[in-house]
């Protein structure tokens, strides 16, 4: 879809600011009431949903206007997609797709990030959105753990760019590996052969980059026989399970999250959490574990003609809800001596980490000052951990914490998981 | 029109180099006007600061909060007082809150609701400053308009300060007209700080009692938040009754009682618009409760501070709806749709879906009087909407209008809307063709007159006020940098 396909979408902006907080329900006084890291931080409306969406219809109307300040506005924005789900709390418009669509465009006519081409400079050389410092899998050695390439197996285990290659999260693959061996499942993974799942790419606006890593990966998956994918990393989750699934590329690939397959595995009785953790958490949703995780809707429709916006067939928007929550919860809940406390904003309408859409590579400030302000959150809890289910969050949380001072612990959930077997 | 580097410097040394932006790129996001530069001031010594710079180098400015609808001239200073966004106090005891201008009804009204207070949230949506003049849905108990506003802190168009009402000569907010200057006729503004010259920097707004729970029971995901349970001491339903005349009755008698935490006169739509959660289930629901209904009808919120108070309310209600021939919409008791409807109409105060969702535009004619008289230029409104739905230029909605009572039914407010697609131009002509004649009808009946309506005319009938007003605005404005630029939310 072009920018241009989204006209009569921008054209619905009423400019309410909707975007900028989280559903008014929701809204439980006067802090935690903002949902968009971006005006949040900047300020000037541009920054937000409905301004992004009306630069977009400006831009379609007069031609885009390069400028630094524009490139500043387009790139320090995680595609969270927290303005789409406010906006669709009362409105029928699309929000993040023609804010994704800009960045595309703004990609097409080379006006890019330098710090986002180096990164995909890197992906294109390693496979990799991260440095890729020696081997993929070399976070497996002594693991014994089944070379997918090679041996058939049920489920393929698709550890991510920042596990892989992260000193300080190879820990989650560990930990991954040992819940999965634990539970008696016939799993493998791809090991060096493994590579990104282009996700992040496509935040970042390159789609080619998204796709090219997307048929790459479905080609090996084919091969290998594999019918179920667990990711750990949140952005895996919606690359596979979304974005391919959005290019026809997913076929009946089973995509499930880590927090997804655990819960399933404790409902069969396959894993049992008997030790106790004597911790207090609170959960952060990441956000394409949450509202972008939500599956793809196809649809091809028209407007019809008339005094509303409805389609023919009638449009089913994606508001954001059917992304995975509970079983993160359902999972942290069945640990032994956990005590569990929400955050003021949560699900559907949860505050990023920052570091999605590039922003950790594009302003790393920007990252950890969102990150900052979730942790604030978390401490208005009471709890002494923060436990999310994605590796990039927990990075940017750490970071984070290390610059603030903060006592606040991060953990991925299946560090907890690990500390209950 | 761009600033000159040294007088962009200037102001950049007001609110520092982060809150200053000039950068044509980022003018789209606001309106479709090239601003001169817009700016984020922090707090009212540097809006201050920036007005008198308005004022020296002859710059025209215009204050914003959330957003919604203007007119911007071009070449005018935009100042966003997004930054501008605390709670500055909830006084419980005198029943007051003072806010700075980007606090949003929302934020404000849960942190009342924790204490048992509430306010007025404007039509406008909760998602809207909390500063805002205005009516809204709850303004049988919690009144409207200026009887809201309380003492005021106001930037002139000048640039001088003027603490209004008993901020005037204390440090207390208390009371809009005294022992310090009232002003009440200037600041008049309909949406502060829009109409009103100059920029309104904090307000104090009156609360009331809050009968119902510190935080609503929600249950569910966006978009269909529902309650677990209805609050013991609240209900909320719809009546339709046989006549226009017996729906005024009963909304008489109930005032008489004071009874009813809520009496908004929605039509039908705007009851199947709130409830539902896109424009096909909307379509369809309207159709549903159209036939469930006899005739025009009010929504009602009843809250009892005690069982027994609940009981009492009850009863007084259902005994003037049978009194008057009035019937309950079965879909609207059931617990579900009873909850999303009470949560929207006092959390929410509708706005988003019952106007911009279908369309994505809608013009409107609001008025302020009584309501008997109102309702009957209503009706007539009403029919000449129907010539237009017929042509497919705006929404079905029967034709309908919608109002409500104030401060018990003492005032009322009746109000009409068209909602269309603003990129069919045909149907934007079509509809400010029905609002111009509308609300020349209204004058020339002698209903009520719009200041909506023909200047020429409605001035002379008026004690030529609109003359006296641009007077005064000259007084006031003396360098007229600070243009009226119509309601601004």
């Amino acid at each position: 879809m072009a920018l241009e396909q989204y006209k009569e979408d921008m054209g619905m902006c009423c400019r309410c600011s909707a975007c900028k907080f989280v559903p008014m329900q929701k809204v439980k006084g006067s802090e935690f009431s903002y949902i968009c890291p971006s005006i949040s931080r900047f300020n000037f409306h541009a920054y937000s949903g409905g301004g992004r969406v009306n630069i977009g219809t400006a831009a379609l109307k007069n031609g885009m206007n390069y400028t630094d300040k524009l490139l500043d506005v387009v790139y320090n924005c995680q595609m969270c997609g927290g303005c789409d789900t406010s906006c669709k709390y009362a409105m029928d418009m699309e929000v993040l797709e023609p804010i994704s669509e800009f960045r595309m465009k703004c990609n097409e006519d080379g006006k890019t990030n330098p710090a986002l081409d180096k990164v995909i400079a890197g992906l294109k050389k390693t496979g990799s959105m991260v440095p890729a410092k020696g081997k993929r899998g070399d976070w497996a050695t002594g693991l014994d753990l089944k070379n997918a390439t090679k041996e058939k197996v049920d489920v393929l285990y698709h550890v991510g760019c920042l596990t892989s290659y992260d000193k300080d999260m190879q820990k989650l693959a560990k930990s991954t590996a040992k819940i999965l061996q634990k539970a008696g499942v016939n799993f493998g993974i791809f090991g060096d052969a493994e590579a990104c799942c282009g996700g992040r790419a496509y935040q970042m606006g390159y789609k080619e980059d998204f796709l090219a890593q997307a048929k790459k990966n479905m080609a090996m998956i084919k091969k290998a026989g594999v019918k179920t994918l667990v990711t750990g990393c949140a952005d895996g989750y919606q690359a596979f399970k979304v974005l391919y699934d959005q290019f026809d590329l997913k076929g009946d690939l089973e995509v499930l999250h880590i927090s997804e397959y655990i819960a399933r595995l404790i409902k069969e009785g396959k894993l049992k959490l008997k030790k106790k953790v004597d911790i207090s958490v609170t959960y952060h949703d990441p956000c394409r574990l949450g509202r972008l995780g939500e599956p793809f809707i196809h649809w091809n429709g028209k407007k019809i003609p008339g005094d509303r916006f409805v389609f023919d067939p009638p449009k089913e928007y994606r508001r954001g809800i059917k992304g995975v929550y509970e079983p993160p919860r359902d999972v942290i809940k069945s640990i032994p001596g956990i005590k569990f406390t929400e955050m003021t904003r949560i699900k559907e309408y949860s505050w990023c980490c920052g570091a999605g859409g590039g922003v950790n590579e594009s302003n790393p400030d920007f990252a950890k000052w969102t990150a900052t302000k979730r942790i604030e959150e978390a401490v208005s809890t009471g709890a002494e951990a923060m436990v999310t289910a994605c590796p990039w969050c927990e990075k940017t949380f750490n970071e984070a914490i290390k610059e603030s001072g903060s006592a606040m612990k991060v953990y991925d959930i299946v560090e907890l998981v690990e500390k209950a077997l | 029109m761009a600033l000159s580097k040294e007088v962009y410097q200037e102001f950049e040394d007001v609110v520092g180099k982060e809150n200053i932006c000039d950068d044509p790129a980022i003018m789209p996001a606001y309106y479709n006007t090239e601003f001169a530069a817009v700016l984020l001031p922090a707090n009212t010594a540097e809006v201050q600061a920036c007005v008198k710079l308005c004022n020296k180098h002859k710059i025209m400015f215009r204050p914003i909060c959330t957003g919604w609808s203007g007119m911007f001239p071009k070449g005018i200073i935009l100042m966003d007082l997004r930054r501008m966004n605390h709670i500055i106090e909830i006084n419980e005891k005198n029943m007051y809150a003072v806010v700075e201008p980007y606090v949003i009804s929302s934020e404000l009204q849960a942190e009342l609701m924790k204490r048992g207070l509430n306010f007025c949230i404007k039509g406008a949506g909760s998602n809207c400053s909390a500063m805002l003049r205005g009516h809204g849905h709850m303004d049988q108990t919690t009144s409207g308009d200026d009887r809201n506003h309380l003492a005021i802190e106001w930037i002139t168009p000048e640039g001088n300060i003027v603490r209004s009402g008993a901020l005037g000569s204390s440090d207390e907010w208390f009371c809009g007209d005294g022992p310090g200057p009232s002003l009440r006729s200037i600041l008049t503004s309909a949406v502060p700080p829009g109409v009103t010259p100059g920029v309104f920097t904090k307000a104090a707004i009156k609360l009331y009692h809050w009968p119902g729970p510190a935080e609503f029971p929600i249950v569910g995901h966006s978009p269909k938040y529902t309650f677990s349970e209805i609050p013991a001491n609240m209900m909320a339903r719809y009546y339709s009754f046989p006549s226009v005349d017996k729906m005024w009755q009963a909304e008489l008698k109930l005032g008489e009682g004071e009874i009813c935490y809520e009496l908004m006169g929605f039509n039908v739509a705007m009851v199947a618009a709130n409830i539902t959660t896109c424009n096909e289930e909307d379509e369809a629901m309207f159709n549903r409760l159209n036939k469930e209904t006899q005739g025009p009808g009010f929504f009602v919120i009843i809250a009892g501070n005690s069982a027994v108070d609940f009981a009492y309310k009850k009863k007084v209600l259902e005994k003037v709806v049978k009194d008057n021939g009035g019937k309950s919409l079965k879909t609207v008791e059931d617990p579900e749709l009873e909850g999303i409807l009470m949560c929207q109409c006092i959390r929410i105060s509708a706005s988003i879906r019952e106007t911009f969702r279908p369309g994505g535009a809608f013009n409107s004619i609001p008025i302020m009087g009584q309501r008997d008289l109102t309702i009957k230029w209503a009706i007539g409104a009403g029919e000449a909407k129907k010539p237009l739905i017929k042509k497919g230029y705006i929404v079905d909605d029967g034709g309908a209008f919608f109002g409500w009572g104030v401060e018990q039914g003492h005032l009322g407010k009746t109000e009409i809307f068209c909602k269309f697609t603003p990129s069919n131009a045909e149907a934007k002509k079509a509809v400010e063709t029905w609002q111009q004649e509308q609300t020349r009808r209204a004058f020339t009946e002698k209903y009520f007159a719009s200041t909506m309506g023909p200047q020429d005319e409605i001035g002379p009938a008026l004690l030529n006020y609109n003359l006296w007003w641009n007077k005064t605005i000259k007084a006031i404005d003396p360098n007229g940098v600070s243009p009226e630029g119509g309601a601004l939310v």
